[in-house]
């Protein structure tokens, strides 16, 4: 077993996929490994060192023989916080190009359906984040809103934002990764790596935001109807881990 | 009546909200219209919720009324004029603000604004439409609108609303017309129906527009002043249609409340299909009866507000829009309500076993969506996937159908998941026990269940040596 071991990034499973393809030693003799994972006796370990040429190959070729839907469904199943997403990749893209632009259809399919799971659980976190992730106003009226995905979303939920406030700039902050879409209106947005001490700094700057809050929980609250209360259902519907950044959960300043 | 006007924008945001809570719909869907420049805001056709109240229920919109002074004393209603609450309106400013700035922070998808009737119906529609023209002129807000249609009001006025809006509701409350003599004495039917009938046929006139216009399908942006030059026709309408924007684009909705008057589920479920059969609309909302008033007319009910009841209704409201039933076929004059134990899909197929098993290879669409445990997308996904092998169970499973129930009523390759027998009561009292837990819980939820000896709990252990040493023995 010859072992492919790439770095996290899209591009870099891109690569490392084109190796192991192009490696002809046969899919069955190839595997895929994010690095920093444990290592296995009797196999050999070969390191993938990035090339955005290759990477681009990659990518050209599910495009074209594949389409765009696949190819966007393979990028979110990249995204995924799973170690074993690469090889997952791999292992559909066999079946991919052998079968073509319908192969999504195939669920029936392991390899197909492993791909089709996870970015089914990348695109529910990114819904999820779209629906949950509450703005709050910093000076000069940014409007800053953090996540906490376990999946890499931050780059899927930011063109929700743009479309819908194109007057408005907004920074969009993965606290887990310490990454940022920053957002400037009428100008499109970028993502920024934050784990500068510059950016800490301004990301930890007090809002002032009392009043809208205030507002937000008052409504939070009174929309309820106490004879339905359910909370299980509320839990069901929006997990815990969601809410730590959501105001109208949070415990009262008073 | 108490009207304090001077209140602070906090305390009429607490009794504002408090009152339209009632109402259920807080959907924003039924439209997609990306942002625009110069703008504030989207929409999403799936719409999109904010957060969850207490209650489970989803906060969409900001659910707010204008006011909550009505010269209406409907029995039912927590505003009716005989009630001795603190009375408040908004200015439209009040709602522009909330709404612009609860939007920008994502905390809302858009207004859905309802309102007492103050002074006459036109007074309180003239309202509403001065806050959504300065909502969507002033503040370029572009987010959704959901906005009550009120009965009586000018057809001018809610002609023009229409255009501001994106969804239009007017609310049946009740469902049959004796309901509503007793316990609305301000309303009648016709006086409900007139709106959605103008609505109904406002959204039928623009889509003849648009099809003479050689458009099937409207074009996302919005259309432009120069349209209205090259129609000339256009000319007549008002600057809302000029500037091309489109008549209540999401469809209207109503409520009906569940378990207020002695009406059947059979008599609920047949005015829903007719309200989407002859008035298009795009949904009906049910709503458990919350006893908020003391009034002898008012039904007690001593289990709280119907849940269970109103979700087999909801349930029911799925299979008559998304499957393909239509309400006589699911209840009957003898049989006028749900089965508490099973939803009405499960209750449907078990009064029609002589139609199955289904064999899933080969059955078309309109036959897998009546199967209980198959829903519209993993039919879709069962046709997509057959195409190119046969299924088998472990593949239906991983397309999404819900064995626990599919397993009764379908084949793969002519043969069923376990050898049982094709018999009506074996099948009822398998499914019964899958429904018993989720129904208890609707009922029942966030409490515990009182512990009886009688009960089964399906805690039997397996008999352990030492058991049958004290049954010979006689120690405990």
């Amino acid at each position: 077993m010859t072992i492919f071991v790439c770095k996290e990034s899209v591009d870099d499973i891109f690569c490392g996929i084109y190796d192991a393809w192009m490696s002809r030693l046969g899919h069955k003799n190839v595997r895929l490994e994010l690095t920093g994972g444990d290592s296995e006796l009797f196999c050999e370990y070969r390191e993938v060192v990035g090339d955005p040429q290759k990477a681009g190959k990659v990518a050209d070729s599910i495009r074209k023989k594949l389409g765009e839907t696949v190819y966007e469904t393979v990028y979110e199943a990249l995204l995924s916080w799973e170690r074993g997403r690469a090889d997952i990749v791999y292992r559909f893209l066999i079946h991919a190009f052998a079968v073509g632009p319908g192969i999504l259809d195939r669920l029936q399919i392991p390899a197909v359906y492993e791909l089709f799971r996870l970015a089914r659980y990348v695109s529910r976190e990114r819904h999820h984040y779209v629906e949950f992730v509450h703005f709050a106003e910093m000076e000069g009226g940014i409007l800053i809103g953090k996540i906490e995905p376990k999946n890499d979303v931050v780059t899927l939920v930011a063109p929700h934002f743009s479309d819908r406030m194109p007057e408005e700039n907004w920074i969009l902050y993965d606290c887990r990764r310490k990454k940022a879409v920053v957002c400037q209106a009428g100008r499109g947005w970028v993502v920024v790596f934050a784990d500068s001490q510059e950016w800490q700094a301004r990301l930890e700057q007090a809002t002032d935001e009392r009043q809208f809050t205030r507002l937000w929980k008052t409504f939070h609250k009174s929309v309820a109807i106490e004879a339905r209360t359910n909370y299980r259902c509320q839990r069901n519907m929006l997990p815990l881990r969601f809410r730590p950044m959501m105001v109208e959960f949070s415990p009262d300043s008073q | 009546m108490l009207i304090q006007a001077d209140m602070g924008i906090q305390d009429k945001l607490r009794i504002l909200s408090d009152a339209a809570k009632y109402d259920v719909s807080c959907s924003s869907s039924g439209v997609a219209r990306k942002g625009k420049k110069g703008g504030l805001g989207n929409t999403l056709a799936a719409g999109i919720c904010h957060s969850f109240a207490a209650d489970g229920r989803c906060i969409s919109l900001l659910k707010i009324l204008y006011t909550n002074q009505c010269i209406f004393d409907c029995k039912y209603c927590i505003n009716r004029r005989s009630n001795d609450v603190v009375r408040t309106a908004f200015t439209p400013d009040e709602v522009c603000t909330l709404t612009v700035e609860f939007y920008r922070r994502n905390y809302i998808e858009g207004l859905f604004l309802s309102s007492g009737i103050l002074h006459s119906p036109d007074y309180t529609m003239n309202l509403i439409y001065q806050t959504l023209f300065q909502l969507r002129r002033r503040h370029h807000f572009n987010g959704y609108i959901h906005v009550k249609a009120i009965p009586g009001a000018d057809p001018g006025l809610v002609e023009q609303v229409g255009y501001l809006a994106d969804r239009m509701s007017v609310n049946l409350e009740l469902p049959t017309a004796d309901g509503l003599r007793v316990l609305a004495p301000g309303k009648t039917r016709e006086k409900i129906l007139k709106p959605m009938r103008q609505v109904q046929r406002g959204i039928a006139a623009q889509n003849l527009r648009w099809l003479e216009d050689g458009r099937r399908q409207r074009p996302a942006r919005e259309i432009g002043m120069a349209d209205s030059v090259n129609h000339p026709g256009r000319s007549l309408w008002n600057q809302d249609q000029a500037v091309g924007r489109t008549f209540v684009p999401a469809g209207q909705s109503t409520q009906m409340i569940v378990g207020a008057t002695p009406e059947s589920d059979y008599q609920m479920i047949q005015v829903a299909e007719a309200l989407y059969q002859k008035f298009d609309l795009k949904r009906v909302f049910y709503s458990a009866f919350v006893r908020v008033n003391e009034d002898s007319l008012l039904p007690v009910l001593p289990g709280g507000p119907p849940l269970l009841r109103e979700h087999r209704l909801y349930q029911a409201d799925w299979l008559l829009r998304f499957y393909g039933f239509e309400a006589k076929e699911l209840l009957s004059e003898k049989r006028p309500n749900f089965n508490v134990l099973l939803d009405p899909k499960c209750d449907w197929a078990l009064r029609h076993m002589e139609l199955f098993p289904v064999e899933v290879n080969q059955a078309d669409y309109g036959t897998l969506l009546r199967v209980p445990g198959i829903g519209v997308k993993s039919a879709r996904r069962i046709l997509a996937a057959r195409r190119s092998s046969a299924l088998d169970f472990p593949a239906l499973k991983k397309l999404g159908v819900v064995l626990k129930r599919a397993m009764y009523f379908i084949t793969c390759s002519g043969r069923m998941m376990y050898s049982m027998p094709m018999n009506e009561n074996f099948i009822t009292s398998q499914l019964v026990g899958v429904e018993h837990k989720k129904a208890w819980d609707i009922e029942n939820h966030d409490s515990y269940r009182q512990l009886s000896l009688f009960d089964d709990y399906h805690m039997t252990a397996a008999v352990s040596g030492e058991d049958s040493m004290s049954v010979v023995t006689g120690s405990l």
